[in-house]
């Protein structure tokens, strides 16, 4: 008798027999938020429906059904499975991909695994993802690697944004020094404005230099094509747009690249040390399989729960039912939520007369935020003083969690409040009206000084 | 007591164990009871009830409740006392984090962990520093915990004759495979005195044997509280007292919590999504490290909670776990080998097996099977470990060790001498199979 991994038919089964569901006030049904909660914040983490819940909980009871025959047999199996079915919808080669936890994770494997020179330089862009600068910042404290940091404000166009990274390119080398690494965003995280990622990737290989895209907001958000887009590295949180359980983000380096990235983060039991002569054969207690060293290495790096990472096809699946206006699927979810992103944007910046985040060419929102900026004087309300304003931010953030049952994103950029909204699925223009006249209420009492008590 | 659980066949109740498997093999990846994967989901579901509001705002609360818990459990200022998802995060965490100079050493044992002396060899290619493995021409299991601890000492002596520095060892609680007990509280003594920053892999530690991290005091050390303490994978406590944090800079992987180098005097402003905390700035790097579930780090509080229902022989709590599993795999091991013909790896002191693993030797003659190939050895070890799974609803650890075949038999407080004995004569089957050649085909 021979047990084969189970399917999660159930589940699957509840995936499958779904009549397709129209994004807006059906598909909020699909989710489990807590009573009234507006979940306007979709893109710091993400969430996943209750069909996807079942389909994470199914694996995570065989986990513990049968420990080490799900860990050891039939997880590798799954994976593989959920790789093919994720390298089909990036259209990469499934050799290319493999899961990791995150974002962070993904560019700290790749800057920790680069060997540095002297002279090496790691250009990067303002509105990096603050966990990814402290990453290069301990990159240049610890290699001969430094960094160059292209500073510039919102809005601003594409082509301009495309000219500043050339220009840095070249005051690197002019200065004699050799452009290793560029990192760079396909949707940035704060502000939420979208990259020309597509030419900085161009631009990239035009120029010698690494790329590589921090998609942390990408897969699921907007179509990629890897092979058309042929990154140096690219990784894409799953959890965040996918309707994947957190952990999971895919993480691709084109085979071209995959010895320079010798470990995984942390280093686990398929790390190929260098041949020393002969050696001891160290235990590895994952059954042999025939793929490659690279994708060996990243099958299993120490024990954790990544029940999420086998979620992909169930959420893939679960997408596909989804329609909006005659369109289904991927088409449905993208252009449903670009287009709510629109109109909230025009309907919150209406009703609190003040602006949206765009450039002139209008290329900033094609993705799922609209940024719009909260009508406070900052100079009244927090003088010339960045950390009170930060706390102003902060105070904002925490009464709508304690007295408005929501979230919502606010930053202080360049001397302002913005509201970072997130479009999805399971919202509708009423969740937005309703953001804007409680964010209205919000600054009035930011106004009366009552965040400083 | 009302809500008492005795150790056994009402504690295996508990577990959600599939019908008729034997889980003899808890020291792998653990498990957890079905009360904690409640708990468990009751945290998952208060995320997806309010993202934002639960990981932003309840979280870090809650996260610092169970740091005090685990704390006290192991007799730590809570102050040194961080999760992580596992060991081998831990232990890449402190190699990674240090800063080698040319000479510098690390000394570790042949038995250390496969993906710890990855990790080591990892750093050896990537750094200044050189390694020293106490490896398997001086000593192979049995062997006195004198003997280890004289070995341990030859070890630094001789990097220091060689001109070169101890700068850090890496020795275990509990060895895996073999899953035998180290002397590591007269190894991290013997660091002391000779100097040399003790790093601990407790892999198997935090709820399998007593610990007091207070007495013992390690530079550095690491459990899995995901492998004993009957919490959720992954999870692991990582202990660095205050004296040596600042040696830990980053977190793996680098994350919010950062604290750059000033640069001309004035730190850089870098957007950090969680709300400010009071706490020390090492705890604060600790809190929030790359998005995860987070869930499992806060089971702690409830998995002690549902072991100290636990009861054996007048004995509660702990000590009844503690007392029930040790009691349970030496009979374990005595009845396995008694039915195999064959032996428990132990010393002559009697200390190897002061911990919830039995090792018993397999009944297979290493030379006549494997030819003497190191090759063909695993190859009959894995195939044995598939056989296990596929055809008899179980698994057993197996390792070939010194020329032979062993089984590593995990005791658990779901488990009684019955599930042995049974184990014992699937074994005897499957090692007759294997004599018959069935393992090449």
């Amino acid at each position: 008798m021979v047990l084969k991994p189970t399917q999660p038919s159930s589940a699957g089964g509840e995936i499958e027999k779904m009549e397709s569901i129209e994004c807006g006030k059906e598909v909020v049904k699909q989710f489990s938020f807590g009573d009234g909660y507006r979940n306007l914040n979709h893109g710091s983490y993400g969430t996943y429906p209750l069909p996807i819940r079942s389909v994470l909980r199914h694996y995570q009871d065989e986990a513990e059904a049968r420990p080490d025959k799900f860990i050891r047999y039939d997880y590798p199996k799954l994976l593989d499975e959920s790789r093919a079915a994720v390298a089909k919808y990036l259209n990469a080669p499934v050799s290319t991909c493999v899961y990791i936890t995150n974002a962070t994770t993904g560019l700290n494997t790749v800057l920790r695994n680069l060997v540095y020179e002297t002279g090496d330089v790691i250009i990067y862009f303002a509105t990096i993802y603050g966990a990814c600068e402290k990453s290069i910042d301990y990159i240049t404290e610890t290699t001969p690697a430094e960094s160059r940091k292209i500073e510039y404000t919102y809005p601003i166009s594409d082509q301009t944004l495309c000219d500043l990274f050339e220009e840095a390119i070249s005051a690197t080398k002019a200065a004699g020094k050799v452009p290793k690494l560029a990192i760079f965003d396909t949707i940035v995280s704060l502000p939420g404005v979208r990259m020309p990622f597509e030419a900085l990737t161009a631009l990239s290989h035009q120029h010698g230099l690494l790329s590589c895209i921090d998609g942390a907001h990408g897969i699921g958000h907007i179509p990629l094509d890897l092979t058309a887009l042929d990154p140096d590295f690219f990784f894409s949180n799953c959890h965040k747009w996918l309707h994947v359980p957190r952990a999971c983000a895919v993480f691709y380096v084109p085979e071209r690249n995959q010895h320079l990235l010798r470990s995984t983060l942390p280093t686990s039991h398929g790390f190929a040390p260098l041949p020393k002569g002969s050696e001891a054969v160290i235990n590895n207690p994952m059954p042999p399989s025939g793929k490659s060293a690279y994708i060996t290495n990243f099958e299993y790096v120490a024990t954790l729960d990544n029940s999420p990472y086998l979620c992909i096809p169930a959420a893939l699946e679960w997408r596909s039912r989804l329609s909006w206006q005659g369109k289904k699927g991927e088409e449905a979810i993208m252009a449903y939520t670009i287009h709510l992103a629109r109109e909230a944007g025009k309907t919150v910046s209406s009703i609190l007369s003040t602006e949206v985040m765009e450039n002139k060419e209008g290329t900033l929102s094609h993705c799922n935020f609209a940024n719009v900026r909260l009508p406070l004087a900052s100079s009244a309300v927090a003088g010339s003083d960045r950390g009170k304003a930060v706390r102003v931010a902060q105070w904002m953030e925490k009464v709508l969690v304690e007295e408005y049952n929501t979230f919502i994103a606010i930053i202080f950029y360049e001397g302002a409040w913005w509201v970072r909204l997130s479009s999805q699925v399971y919202l509708t223009v009423e969740d937005f009206e309703w953001a804007a006249g409680m964010l209205k209420t919000v600054c009035e009492r930011v106004e009366a000084g009552e965040w400083e008590q | 007591m009302a809500n008492s659980i005795e150790c056994g066949k009402e504690a295996a109740k508990h577990f959600a164990f599939a019908e008729g498997y034997r889980n003899l093999n808890h020291g792998s990846f653990g498990t957890f009871p079905t009360t904690i994967r409640d708990q468990l989901r009751h945290f998952q579901d208060q995320t997806e009830a309010k993202p934002d509001s639960f990981i932003r705002y309840a979280y870090p609360k809650l996260l610092d409740k169970s740091r005090e818990v685990v704390a006290k459990y192991l007799n730590a200022p809570v102050e040194t006392c961080v999760y992580i998802p596992n060991a081998t995060t831990g232990i890449n965490t402190v190699l990674r984090n240090l800063v080698y100079k040319q000479a510098d050493v690390i000394i570790y044992f042949a038995t250390i962990y496969g993906a710890c002396e990855k990790s080591v060899s990892y750093i050896t290619e990537t750094t200044p520093a050189e390694s020293y493995k106490i490896d398997s021409t001086k000593f192979t299991y049995p062997i006195s915990d004198q003997r280890i601890c004289q070995l341990f000492e030859e070890a630094i002596g001789s990097v220091k004759a060689a001109g070169k520095t101890p700068k850090l060892a890496i020795f275990d609680t509990i060895v895996s495979l073999p899953g035998v007990r180290m002397p590591f509280e007269a190894l991290t003594a013997l660091c002391k005195q000779h100097n040399v920053l003790s790093c601990i892999d407790a892999a198997h530690g935090i709820g399998h044997i007593s610990l007091n991290l207070t007495t013992l005091d390690p530079d550095f050390f690491f459990s899995n509280c995901h492998k004993w303490l009957h919490v959720p994978r992954g999870c692991a406590v990582f202990y660095v007292p205050v004296r040596n944090q600042h040696l830990i800079r980053s977190t793996l992987p680098t994350s919010h919590g950062f604290a750059p180098l000033p640069i001309d005097g004035a730190g850089k402003v870098i957007n950090n999504p969680m709300p400010p905390s009071g706490k020390s700035q090492y705890v604060s790097n600790f809190e929030y490290v790359g998005t995860l579930d987070g869930s499992p780090y806060i089971c702690i509080p409830a998995a002690l909670e549902w072991r100290s229902r636990l009861t054996w022989e007048g004995l509660r709590g702990e000590e009844a776990v503690m007392g029930y599993t040790r009691h349970l795999v030496v009979e374990a091991g005595k009845r396995v080998a008694l039915r195999l013909g064959t032996e428990v790896l132990e010393n002559e002191e009697g200390t190897l097996g002061k911990c919830n693993f039995a090792n018993v030797l397999l009944p297979l003659k290493f030379s006549e099977i494997a030819g003497g190939d190191a090759g063909e050895a695993v190859r009959v070890a894995q195939w044995i470990a598939k056989v296990l799974v596929e055809e008899y609803e179980t698994f057993i650890a197996i390792i070939v060790y010194a020329d032979a075949w062993w089984v590593r038999l995990s005791g658990q407080v779901y488990l009684t001498v019955e599930d042995f004995v049974w184990g014992a004569d699937v074994l005897r089957e499957v090692c007759g199979r294997v004599v018959k050649g069935e393992w090449q085909q």
